[in-house]
Parts: structure tokens; C-alpha cells; sequence
């Protein structure tokens, strides 16, 4: 479980994330909601301090961290190695290539053995049906292929938690398809995720726990069924926004 | 004119093997290496930790000075100063040497810049996919950043190489026996400027095409991985 409490971070003077406390629980699909600019991503890449918060504390299994004070290098290493980020343009090692991005960290970071990385990445990039890709630069693949292969990526550090923001955003709905299909899997096999996504459909089939952010602030937070069937008026307001319906605006 | 082309080519080639292709050469991998040296000193921004820090700054700021100096000064004035002018400070240096140290501060000096800008032009993306993967800054630069910046530098890093090539005709002025000194001195003896001097311009035209064509071939193989790049 990750936990976070009374979290503030500030740019210049405006407050994206408004004292915010939240946890994510083990083993199930975390979905955070919101309209654009309200803090979704500053929130998930507090997580894995790409984001350093000015003040609240952060709890994760063994780690306890406060914001506020000076982060050692080893306590990011052990936060971040719980964690694995899955970028919205995947971002890519664009020099390595496929096989590479997915075992180079593996290798150099958990100093695996560089064998048996090769094998479980090619198993990886087997499940994600890019297996005859391994030997192919980022750049030969188009933008579903890629954000797959960084899903492997993020698998093969074996984190705990798997984050990702907006994963299928730059991707066309075909493509998109793919992808999700592929996170829906891993969310079915139990694996920790945080997800930031604007797709409501897939929110609701995949989401454990759902997390509405405004303005920094949690608006909600709670189930699926809660969230779909028995909206807040603000709720209601922002789904159907999302669905282009006129009608009710 | 073949005669006097015939008769004097093997001085000038030997010229250009002695001195004009060794300066250049050993020039640039000192300017280079002090161009990367530079370059991170500029670019990696210190950690928090003041132990860190405050050395870190120091030699930003020796770094910095450095890059003014060097660019701000002609060449030909810095040539002068070591060679002729050190001196008088105490320090003797053999024209070989103060040539070779004249040429790679200069080259680096320029081409810490060009290697600063392709550092900065890789995205700042790359630097958090790195991070969240727990890779150190080192990691992360000798791995992910400098082999793409590597390839964005080729080009402007081949500009200066092929102008130090050109510049060590400078070299002539603190009494090294290079190419051009060398056409210089025949043409003392056989009153043919426009042939002798025609002569050196064509052999410098040839290291630098040969020069080209190694950069054609270094880009082909750092853009394995860009898109429409067959390989
Ligand atoms: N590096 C930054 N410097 C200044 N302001 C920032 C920075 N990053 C984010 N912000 C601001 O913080 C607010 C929240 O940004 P954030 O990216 O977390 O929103 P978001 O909910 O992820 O939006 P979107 O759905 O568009 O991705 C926005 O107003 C944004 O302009
Ligand atoms: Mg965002």
C-alpha cells in the first residue's frame, strides 16, 4: 500500500497539489480522473519523486519519507524501485533498441545477469505480441508497438507498482486498443497500478478505486460503481463532458 | 609546371605527414576531450550536497572562463602568447608542443559548445525515463544521452575538425615547418606563388575531402536507430 498524507506542491504561486492525502492499495488498479491541469500527473510523478513535493509524507511498504526534508540518494533508489513510470509518449531510448530498452536497466541497475534479462524480456515482448520487434530500433515501430515495448520496460524492474500516465493518449483508437487490452491483463493478474487516463470506458472496466482530482484537490474517492453509477453533480458534469454530450450541458 | 609540381610535391607531402596531419590529429582528441570535460562541467547540473556543490560550481566558473577566453582572442594571438610570449614567464615550450597546446585549447573551447548544445538538445524525457529507471546521471549519460548526442554533434564536430586542419597553416608563424611554410619557402626559390600556393590549397582540399567522407561514414553508423535511416 502506498499512502499519502496532507502532500503540498506549489509552482511558483500556484498550489497544483492542495494538501492532499490518498492511498493506493496493493494488488489492484488505482484510476485517477480529472479535467486537464487539475494535478493528475504531478500526483503520480510525486510517487517516484520525479515531482518533489515542498511538504506531506509518503508511505510505502517499508519506506516512510517526508517531503519536506532532503531525499538520500538511497531512499529514491528503493522508492523508485518500487515503481516503474509508463510515459504518455512512452519515451523510448531511441539509440537502443527494443530488446535493449527493456534489459538495459535490469541489467546495469539490478545487476542481473544478462542472459536469463534477455530471455524474460523476450517473454515479455512475446506477451505483448512484439516478440520478431526485439531486434528493431524504437523509431521502425509505430506509436502502439512503442508504448507496448515500454510496458515491458516497466515490467521487467519488477516493481510493485506499475504507474502510468495517460498511456494510450497519443495513440489512435485502434492502437489504443492494443494497449489497453495489454493493461487490462496485467491488471487481471493482479499486478499494483496507478493509471491516469481520460478513456472512461476503460476506467470503469478496469478500475479497483477511483480517484477524482480537481484543482489539487480529491473530489472523490472511492469505487467504480460509486463513481459511474451514483455521480456527484460535478461528477456528472465531467463524464458527460467527456462524452460530448451537449445536451446535458 | 608538371616538373616544378612533380619536384616539389614529395616535400610538401612530407610536409603535411610531418607536421600538418599530426598537429591536426592529436590536436583534436586533446580539444575533444577537453570539449567533453567542458561540456559536463557546463551541462550536469551539482546535487544538493555542498560537498558537491561548491567544487562543482568552482569549476563551472574555470570552465566558463575558459570558453571566453578562447573564443573571445584570435588564434593566431593565443599562438603568439604561448609560443613567444611564455617565455618571458619562464615557461619554454618546443614549437611542436605549444602548437599542440595552442590548437586543442581552441578546439575545445569551440567544440565544448557544439558537444553542450547536442547534450541539451536530447529531451529532458529521456533524463526521467532514465531516473525512474534508477539509473545514475553517469548511466544515464553514457548509455542513453551521449550516444544521441553523439550523432547530433558529428556534423558541427567535422566543421571544426576540418577548419583545424585549415588553421594549422598558422602554425607556420611559430617556426613549424608545415605545409604551408614549406610551399612558402619554395616558392622563395621558384618565384611561382600562384602555382606553389594553388598546390597547397588543393592538398588541403584533399585531407578535408577525405575528412568528409569519414563523417559521412561515422553519421551513417551513429543514425542506425533514426527513422529512415537504412541499415
Ligand atoms: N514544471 C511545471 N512548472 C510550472 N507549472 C507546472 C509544471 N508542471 C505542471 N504545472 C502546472 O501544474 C498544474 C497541474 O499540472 P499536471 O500536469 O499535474 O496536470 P494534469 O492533471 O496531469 O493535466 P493533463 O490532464 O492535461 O495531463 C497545471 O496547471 C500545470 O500548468
Ligand atoms: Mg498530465
Amino acid at each position: 500500500m502506498i499512502t499519502l498524507k496532507n502532500v503540498v506542491k506549489t509552482y511558483d504561486d500556484k498550489t497544483v497539489l492542495k494538501d492532499l492525502s490518498v492511498d493506493f492499495p496493493d494488488g489492484k488498479t488505482t484510476v485517477i480522473l480529472g479535467p486537464s491541469g487539475s494535478g493528475k500527473s504531478t500526483l503520480l510523478r510525486s510517487l517516484d519523486l520525479l515531482v518533489r513535493p515542498e511538504s506531506g509524507t509518503i508511505d510505502f511498504g517499508d519506506i516512510s519519507l517526508d517531503y519536506s526534508k532532503p531525499v538520500s540518494k538511497k531512499q529514491s533508489f528503493d522508492i523508485r524501485k518500487k515503481t516503474s513510470m509508463v510515459f504518455q509518449n512512452w519515451n523510448l531510448f531511441p539509440n537502443l533498441t527494443v530488446l535493449q530498452n527493456v534489459t538495459t536497466a535490469p541489467i546495469t541497475v539490478l545487476k542481473r545477469p544478462k542472459k536469463q534479462t534477455e530471455q524474460e524480456a523476450r517473454q515479455y515482448l512475446a506477451q505483448v505480441g512484439l516478440a520478431e520487434y526485439a531486434d528493431r530500433y524504437p523509431s521502425q515501430l509505430s506509436g502502439g508497438q512503442q508504448q507496448r515495448v515500454s510496458i515491458c520496460r516497466a515490467v521487467a524492474m519488477n516493481p510493485e507498482y506499475v504507474l502510468l500516465d495517460e498511456p494510450t493518449s497519443a495513440l489512435d483508437p485502434e492502437l489504443e486498443t492494443q494497449v489497453l487490452l495489454i493493461l487490462e491483463d496485467l491488471s487481471k493478474m493482479g499486478q499494483s497500478m496507478i493509471l491516469v487516463t481520460h478513456n472512461m470506458e476503460f476506467a470503469r472496466s478496469v478500475a479497483d478505486k477511483i480517484i477524482f482530482v480537481e484543482d489539487g484537490d480529491i473530489l472523490f474517492d472511492g469505487t467504480p460503481d460509486e463513481f459511474f453509477n451514483h455521480p456527484t453533480t460535478r461528477i456528472k458534469d465531467f463524464l458527460s463532458g467527456i462524452t460530448f454530450n451537449d445536451t446535458e450541458k | 609546371m608538371w616538373h616544378i609540381i612533380i619536384t616539389s610535391l614529395p616535400e610538401m607531402i612530407s610536409a603535411m605527414l610531418q607536421y600538418t596531419i599530426p598537429l591536426a590529429i592529436i590536436s583534436f582528441i586533446f580539444g575533444l576531450i577537453l570539449a567533453v570535460l567542458t561540456a559536463l562541467i557546463k551541462f550536469i547540473q551539482p546535487s544538493e550536497n555542498k560537498l558537491v556543490r561548491y567544487p562543482w560550481l568552482v569549476l563551472r566558473a574555470i570552465a566558463n572562463f575558459y570558453v571566453w577566453l578562447f573564443r573571445s582572442t584570435p588564434l593566431l594571438v593565443q599562438l603568439f602568447i604561448i609560443f613567444f610570449g611564455l617565455p618571458s614567464a619562464g615557461i619554454e615550450l618546443a614549437p611542436f608542443l605549444a602548437a599542440v597546446i595552442g590548437f586543442s585549447l581552441n578546439t575545445g573551447a569551440y567544440a565544448s559548445e557544439t558537444i553542450r548544445s547536442a547534450l541539451m538538445s536530447v529531451p529532458q524525457d529521456q533524463w526521467y525515463a532514465a531516473y525512474t529507471l534508477n539509473f545514475t546521471t553517469r548511466q544515464t549519460l553514457m548509455k542513453i544521452v551521449l550516444p544521441q548526442a553523439v550523432r547530433i554533434a558529428l556534423p558541427p564536430l567535422s566543421n571544426s575538425f576540418i577548419g583545424l586542419v585549415k588553421d594549422t597553416s598558422l602554425a607556420s608563424s611559430i617556426t613549424i615547418l608545415e605545409m604551408f611554410q614549406v610551399s612558402q619557402q619554395i616558392t622563395a626559390k621558384n618565384y611561382q606563388p600562384l602555382l606553389m600556393y594553388s598546390l597547397a590549397a588543393f592538398l588541403y582540399a584533399v585531407i578535408c575531402t577525405l575528412l568528409t567522407f569519414l563523417q559521412h561514414y561515422l553519421e551513417r553508423r551513429t543514425s542506425r536507430y533514426v527513422k529512415g535511416s537504412e541499415a
